[in-house]
């Protein structure tokens, strides 16, 4: 179907294990400080000025690495420095917060504001910090010699083992702060839904005045919530400077700070959405360095994070509104409510919109080919294909409509209906994941195309049916019981 | 109490005589200082526009006393406190100011009609010259002292010469003259006029050193020691603080320093008081929509799309359709986030933010792909017909018709918050919006208007930045201008009447700053830093009430009635004190 070149070297490479091991050194940056946001926006203080905090911290992990090798011996530099540039950068992060912190809480000033006067602080002190030191107003290449994080060996015999190597491929030798990233994701979990602390903290967020009149310190969970996003996103701006590079460069977070501003949003303000969100983000900016040639606009994909994040706050604004019809349905019968039915409509719905929203992807790359058919083989074979990529988006997100437009649908239409537009669209995606996923590894199993192909389409169509029941098909297909819930 | 129409009270009157008083001695400073003095006034081109311009800084001046009363006072004493500041920070960049006194390119000369001893291995020898540069910038290993060996007989003559290269270095040199066992024979830190004038060129200044006509005591070998002379703490301090305010006085008198950097200043305050209205209009309906960037974008790039295809319809005509469909993109791109928030309760701030970077990258896409010239070296549009482009009011310079635009929109923009119902609902829903709401205001439509307008505005702001400043689409047409117009709408209180005095003020300070880097070279970014402190200090509520209740405390006493009781720290069990900040980040 694409046998042009570049196109079919962009959807090759997206399964090999080198773009995989890249999405998740560009999504290192992001997922830490949108953990950051995550903490401080459930805590209802969202941190604005986390970019200007990425910056300083930069920074700083540079300035002091470099130091370090006039401070300590040879050998013990090379050892100490990075890890001193990482304290030092995690340090400055938690300062700039409490003094968000301070301004936010103790002086009233308003938060968003002070964040952005954090961001404009942090970009200029840096600069200005740099030119003092540096004489240089653009990066501190060749002045300030950095160090980097060290890098994370995996043993070799797993590259032995047929399928394990894959992934092998994926994990070895990535930066200590990528492993750091997923493993804070885990961390943060458990702290925010397993820690007492943590539920204060939702507490807080969700409703000041409920958490105060039970006893929870609102004004210090909020310091703690803040402090932590400080740290989260000091990580983060070490990644930036000394993960792979050993330089800092004037404004390099390049508006990381702000992503991660939205990935909770796009994740629904839970840790673990929150770090697949942020490998939406970083599979999409390494598809645009991946396609950055001058025939085909990098800017579209750099474009469709930014595009779904609008789309899930639309999502989740429905969610909510959705949930407050729920909770009023509730309210009327009373003993009579369905809860497990009406959280499987909800799941549901999530489902059928991201679906849609996905499909606009389809869509985008469709434009693209037809803006530039040159980048993807010629008008003979990229004009075709985009209009069957269109089509497809169109008819993906024309049948999963309905049920976003009216969520009740869901449950007032006989179940195959939700099902049947589900387990389609998921079909296909699911089918094209797993038949790209057997391509990269046949080499290493020794598996036919023909295999390749209906063995990605039939591990495609279990997980899409897996995925529909376990979200709630099962209820919807044992539930006859039905009411309209109220308006609101 | 309500003053009858014609009628001012003694508060008012004051308020009227002080505003006039700084407003014209604003106008006077500012017109004396740009020409250099009233005497030559005919020379100058265009002078009848250049004081035009300036009355209405003078008027902007009187607004902003009259509208802000009292709290003009804070917002001053703010900028103060911002530049003091400010000030430390420059004068602690300049800490090294003297080291100046130590690095530059040198030389080292023997002079001497003796014969050359015939001695191998030296550095130098009679009549030879070496050279280095002190403390080079950067270097990995600055040179600091200069150790030359040369072969001398008993009875030889030697004059030596330690000297700079360039007249315009800096450098302070002392040299010494060794012997075998290091013992210091002779030594010089600096020259007379007589010696300068005997030994030119080769000595440059009197900081130069030389020894002169200095008999060897024995044969042997010499050591020639050459280096900077230290200098005393109290010349470094003196350096940094002549060097801060040589900083300070670019960066404060810098922009009235002639037209052109007058103009400068005023072509940038065009610019900030249209983003400061556009900020202006959503924060006084509470809604923290930073989206002014890419309507910014938008309304460019639709600008100059037009002025691009149809560059040869008359200026009558495309000047004011690219203007007004600048201002239409503006106003649907602030729509978008506008229906979000209203009708979804989508969080503006979020959606706000990723609008942007669609428009940017949109913008940069286009341009690229699309806009630019085949042959062109670097991304950018082709230059705008002349019929696309703002005209100068005042010649060789970007102060342009944008002027009377900028004049009209802060009217329009003042009748629409003061005069209008969909003001009074903004202001209303701005105030409390449950209160309005019960009121029968309609939140929703009202909100969405409110972003949507402030896109217009926006958006005419990237117009002006196309037509009237670049007069082509560049990439990176804005660098994060939208954040430089809170910064505006905040010190003039979200309103239309103060921005154009914030927006003056604030260009004032960010002009100013680019001539402290060029005249100065002094980081630019202080102003940022300054920026920086005054959004704090400015939203900072409750830091006068602060330093009120420490003194009040530090008293001992409570003059009741005259504060608030201080809520229990850290929050305490009781009900906590919240701010619009708190709810803002809650989730939507």
């Amino acid at each position: 179907m694409f046998d042009s070149s570049l196109f079919q070297n962009v959807i090759e490479g997206i399964f090999s294990a080198a773009f995989l091991a890249s999405i998740l050194r560009v999504t290192t940056p992001i997922l830490l400080p949108s953990l950051g946001a995550l903490i401080s926006d459930r805590a209802g203080v969202i941190n604005i000025g986390l970019e200007g905090t990425m910056l300083s911290a930069a920074f700083t992990g540079v300035v002091f690495s470099s130091y370090a090798r006039e401070w300590f011996e040879a050998e013990t530099a090379v050892i100490i420095g990075p890890w001193l540039g990482l304290l030092m950068g995690v340090l400055i992060g938690v300062l700039l917060a409490s003094l968000l912190a301070l301004f936010h809480l103790r002086f009233k000033a308003n938060l968003i504001l002070s964040g952005i006067a954090l961001n404009v602080l942090g970009s200029a002190a840096t600069v200005a910090l740099m030119y003092e030191l540096t004489g240089d107003r653009g990066n501190t290449k060749g002045n300030l010699n950095s160090m980097r994080m060290p890098f994370i060996q995996l043993p070799e015999f797993l590259d032995e083992i047929p399928v394990v190597s894959f992934f092998f491929r994926i994990f070895d030798n990535q930066s200590v702060m990528t492993w750091i990233a997923f493993i804070a994701v885990i961390v943060v979990w458990f702290f925010m839904y397993r820690t007492p602390t943590g539920m204060h903290l939702r507490a807080v967020g969700q409703n000041p005045e409920a958490a105060a009149s039970v006893g929870i310190r609102v004004q210090r969970t909020r310091y703690l919530a803040l402090l932590l996003s400080g740290v989260l996103a000091g990580l983060g701006g070490i990644h930036m400077s000394m993960g792979y590079l050993t330089f800092f460069q004037r404004d390099m977070t390049a508006g990381r700070g702000f992503i991660a501003l939205a990935t909770p949003y796009l994740g629904g303000g839970n840790p673990i959405g929150t770090g697949l969100a942020s490998l939406v983000f970083g599979f999409f900016e390494a598809i645009a360095t991946r396609i950055g040639s001058l025939e085909i606009p990098s800017q579209l994909p750099q474009m469709v994070p930014y595009i779904a994040t609008v789309m899930a706050l639309v999502i989740y604004a429905l969610q909510a509104q959705l949930t407050v019809r729920v909770r009023t349905l509730r309210s009327a019968e009373g003993e009579g409510f369905d809860a497990a039915f009406w959280k499987a409509v909800q799941r549901l719905s999530v489902l059928h919109m991201l679906l849609a929203l996905t499909a606009v992807v389809g869509i985008i790359i469709s434009v693209s080919m037809f803006s530039t058919p040159d980048g993807f083989g010629g008008v003979d074979t990229a004009i075709p294909n985009a209009a069957v990529i269109a089509v497809i988006s169109v008819v993906l997100i024309a049948i999963n409509l309905p049920f976003i437009i009216q969520v009740e649908r869901i449950g007032r239409l006989p179940w195959w209906y939700s099902a049947g537009t589900s387990i389609l669209s998921l079909w296909l995606y699911a089918g094209i994941f797993f038949t790209l996923f057997l391509l990269a590894i046949s080499d290493t199993v020794g598996l036919s195309d023909t295999l390749t192909i209906v063995g990605g389409l039939a591990l495609g169509l279990v997980a899409a049916i897996m995925l529909w029941l376990r979200l709630g098909g099962q209820y919807l297909m044992r539930t006859r019981h039905y009411a309209a819930p109220a308006a609101v | 109490m309500k003053q009858r129409r014609g009628q001012f009270s003694r508060g008012q009157l004051a308020l009227l005589v002080l505003g006039l008083v700084a407003g014209l001695s604003v106008v006077y400073v500012i017109s004396h200082e740009v020409f250099g003095g009233f005497g030559s006034l005919d020379t100058q081109p265009d002078y009848q526009a250049v004081l035009f311009v300036n009355a209405l800084v003078g008027i902007s001046v009187l607004l902003f006393v009259l509208e802000l009363r009292w709290d003009a006072l804070r917002v001053v004493l703010t900028v103060i406190v911002a530049l003091i500041i400010g000030y430390g920070v420059t004068a602690a960049f300049n800490l090294d100011a003297a080291a100046r006194f130590q690095r530059g390119e040198f030389r080292v000369q023997l002079q001497s009609q003796a014969e050359v001893p015939d001695v191998e291995e030296m550095d130098l020898e009679y009549g030879k010259a070496r050279g280095g540069e002190f403390n080079q910038q950067n270097a990995p290993e600055p040179l600091t002292e200069a150790s030359y060996r040369f072969a001398g007989r008993e009875g030889d003559t030697v004059t030596i010469i330690a000297a700079v290269t360039r007249q315009n270095i800096e450098a302070d040199l002392e040299v010494a003259l060794l012997d075998e066992s290091g013992q210091v024979l002779a030594e010089s830190q600096d020259s007379t006029a007589e010696q300068i004038e005997a030994y030119r060129p080769d000595l440059k200044s009197t900081k130069d050193a030389v020894i002169e006509n200095f008999a060897l005591p024995a044969d042997g070998v010499y050591t020639i020691r050459a280096r900077p002379e230290a200098i005393p703490r109290s010349t470094q301090i003196s350096e940094m603080l002549s060097k801060t305010r040589l900083a300070y006085e670019a960066f404060l008198l810098g922009p009235l320093d002639g037209v052109l950097r007058w103009s400068f200043w005023v072509q940038d305050a065009l610019t900030l008081i249209l983003l400061g209205l556009a900020i202006a209009i959503v924060f006084r309906a509470e809604q923290f929509s930073l989206g002014a960037e890419g309507q910014l974008y938008f309304g460019a790039l639709v600008s100059g799309v037009l002025i691009l295809a149809f560059g040869d319809v008359p200026k009558t005509l495309l000047v004011p359709i690219a203007l007004l469909s600048a201002a239409t993109a503006g106003f649907l791109w602030g729509l978008l986030p506008g229906a979000l928030k209203a009708y979804l309760g989508a969080n503006e701030l979020v959606s706000t933010l990723m609008l942007n970077t669609i428009a940017t990258r949109f913008y940069e896409m286009v341009l690229t792909f699309q806009l630019q010239p085949e042959d062109a070296g670097y991304t950018a549009s082709d230059w705008f017909s002349s019929a696309g482009i703002l005209d100068p009011i005042v010649e060789n310079t970007q102060v342009t018709i944008a002027v009377f635009v900028v004049i009209a929109v802060v009217i329009v923009t003042w009748l629409l918050i003061r005069r209008t119902p969909i003001g009074y609902e903004i202001r209303m829903i701005g105030a409390n919006i449950k209160f309005a709401n019960y009121g029968g205001v309609n939140s929703r439509r009202t909100i969405m208007l409110a972003m949507a307008i402030s896109g217009a505005v926006a958006g005419l702001a990237g117009a002006h930045l196309g037509m009237g400043i670049h007069r082509k689409l560049i990439l990176n047409i804005s660098v994060a201008l939208a954040f430089e117009g809170v910064v505006v709408a905040l010190l003039a209180r979200n309103n239309p009447l103060v921005v154009p005095f914030t927006g003056l003020l604030y260009a004032y300070l960010r002009t100013g700053a680019r001539f402290m880097e060029s005249d100065a070279n002094v980081s630019f970014e202080v102003v940022r830093i300054i920026q920086a402190i005054i959004i704090l200090l400015i939203t900072a509520e409750a830091l006068v009430t602060f330093f009120r209740r420490r003194r009040i405390l530090r008293r001992g006493t409570v003059e009741i009635g005259t504060s608030t009781p201080p809520p229990l720290p850290g929050g305490g069990a009781g009900v906590p004190s919240d701010t619009v900040g708190s709810e803002e980040g809650a989730h939507v």
